[in-house]
């Protein structure tokens, strides 16, 4: 044992308990979203498999992994097969810096908001290789929407948590958590309204989520970026969909919510209850609205979201400048 | 440690040298573009082995989240499926100057790294971010600029070429 630095196996022991806590998130929120479907759309949902369907999703894992894979005969075999690998192994990264409770961080990384956002471009680069290596219409498609759709948000969203960020000089998840209060009214969405806005705008947009799910959009491109592909092939792109949600969630929550800050007892349990919050929030917008169009996705983003965040920044670095 | 950190330092250079090789031999454009996106990963753990995170991530997020998009966004708008101009065999006089282009910068630094071998040897110490924010705009404020009139030139050639090759039409 003393050849294992405490380090190296406090990292280890993360990361597999961030695996089971990803797969097991993915199950849940499989069932949540289609039961969610069903109420707001007036049907029970899944029904059939366990006591009100609460096995649906075990029957769904089942039936993905027992298909078989498929390849189209002209796609390129080591892009096509990378492709679902990239989108869904970098996530699991994601959560090394994520403050889940005082202690239950896997790894303090000083600048752990700056990991999540280098590491959450590579989901991008998955879905526009997906997207070219098959040789489908659908999917070229699919991924030209996703390049200008991805390339476009990022800026208000990174404009957006670099306010935060300005405003508490650091760029460590923890850290800024800890700075805001146990009270509702000492969060930063209070101080911070329209970072807040922009960032979940543009959060919805980067993780591909209904009304920006263009680059799937199933009406128009049967299933765009990863039309061709089978089994868990397409397994993995909806696991790597799910835990990028978590992701998004849980910086929105320790960034605008004051994290696992909250009234009485401090620790994990608000830190959930605030990422399922807006899990649900994200099902339930998805359901509610429509897919917008592709030249409104474009005009929301350069014609209102950059103005707006590149304002409020200016306005935030004016005020702590004062101050 | 030391072994570790050579270990490292051995696995990125590997991974940067089969990165750039498949850049330069691949017949699809976007097989070179996975090549030197693989290269992008590998000097970003040279970064993190020479203790600069904050190197690291900015260019996992700027030259892997932003720029190899944008570059594959311009190879998808081309006939990149392996039977365009870049697929034809390239002859043995290409390779040799090819080589030797290689060669010169690795002839020049590698002459600078054996005579100031001292300065190379100690370990890094990480620089905190506000020191380095306040290096760039106060003491190093005049290189800072000039780099971007670089980037600034880079932007118009770009946009110069694209006009010229419209008129042609």
């Amino acid at each position: 044992m003393s050849f294992i630095a405490p380090e190296l196996l406090r990292i280890v022991v993360g990361m597999v308990a961030v695996m089971a806590f990803v797969a097991l998130n993915v199950l849940v929120l499989v069932y949540a979203e289609r039961k969610g479907a069903g109420h707001i759309q007036r049907r029970p949902g899944p029904y059939e498999v366990g006591p009100h369907g609460i096995l649906q999703p075990l029957a769904d894992a089942g039936k993905l992994m027992g298909k078989q894979l498929l390849m189209p005969k002209s796609a390129d075999p080591i892009l096509y097969w990378m492709a679902p690998i990239l989108a869904f192994f970098p996530v699991l990264l994601l959560f090394v810096p994520m403050p889940f409770g005082p202690v239950l961080t896997v790894q303090d990384v000083n600048l752990g908001l700056l990991l999540i956002l280098a590491f959450a471009g590579l989901n991008v680069l998955a879905t526009l290789l997906a997207g070219w290596s098959q040789n489908n219409k659908f999917g070229l498609l699919g991924a030209a929407r996703a390049v200008s759709q991805s390339v476009a948000y990022e800026i208000p969203l990174l404009l957006s948590v670099l306010c935060i960020a300005f405003q508490y000089g650091s760029l460590n998840l923890s850290t800024i958590v800890e700075a805001q209060g146990s009270w509702p009214w000492q969060w930063n969405f209070l101080c911070q309204p329209l970072a807040f806005l922009i960032f979940l705008v543009s959060a919805f947009a980067e993780t591909n989520r209904a009304p920006f799910d263009l680059p799937e959009a199933e009406s128009e491109l049967t299933a765009g970026f990863h039309t061709e592909y089978s089994g868990m092939g397409f397994g993995l792109f909806f696991m790597a969909e799910y835990a990028n949600m978590v992701v998004v969630s849980g910086v929105c929550s320790a960034l605008f919510l004051g994290g696992w800050r909250g009234p009485f007892f401090d620790g994990v349990w608000w830190f959930l209850i605030k990422v399922y919050a807006i899990l649900a929030l994200i099902i339930w917008v998805r359901w509610t609205y429509p897919r917008v169009r592709f030249d409104q996705l474009l005009n929301i983003n350069w014609k209102w979201l950059l103005p707006l965040a590149t304002a409020n920044l200016f306005a935030t670095v004016f005020l702590i400048k004062l101050f | 440690m030391e072994i570790l950190a050579k270990l490292a330092f051995a696995i990125y250079a590997l991974i940067i040298l089969g990165g750039a090789l498949t850049a330069v031999s691949s017949k699809s454009l976007v097989r070179s573009l996975v090549g030197l996106i693989v290269t992008f990963f590998g000097v970003a753990g040279m970064y993190l082995l020479l203790n600069t995170p904050f190197l690291a991530f900015m260019q996992m997020l700027i030259y892997v989240g932003a720029v190899c998009v944008l570059v594959f966004f311009a190879v998808m708008l081309t006939r990149a499926d392996g039977r365009g101009e870049e697929a034809a065999p390239v002859g043995g006089k290409r390779r040799f100057r090819a080589l030797l282009a290689g060669l010169l910068p690795v002839a020049g630094l590698g002459a600078i790294l054996v005579k100031h071998q001292g300065e190379t040897k100690t370990l890094p110490v990480e620089v905190d971010l506000t020191a380095l924010g306040s290096g760039l705009l106060d003491q190093y404020a005049l290189n800072f600029e000039l780099i971007s009139l670089v980037l600034l030139v880079a932007m118009s050639g770009a946009v110069l070429l694209a006009w010229e090759r419209k008129e042609k039409k």
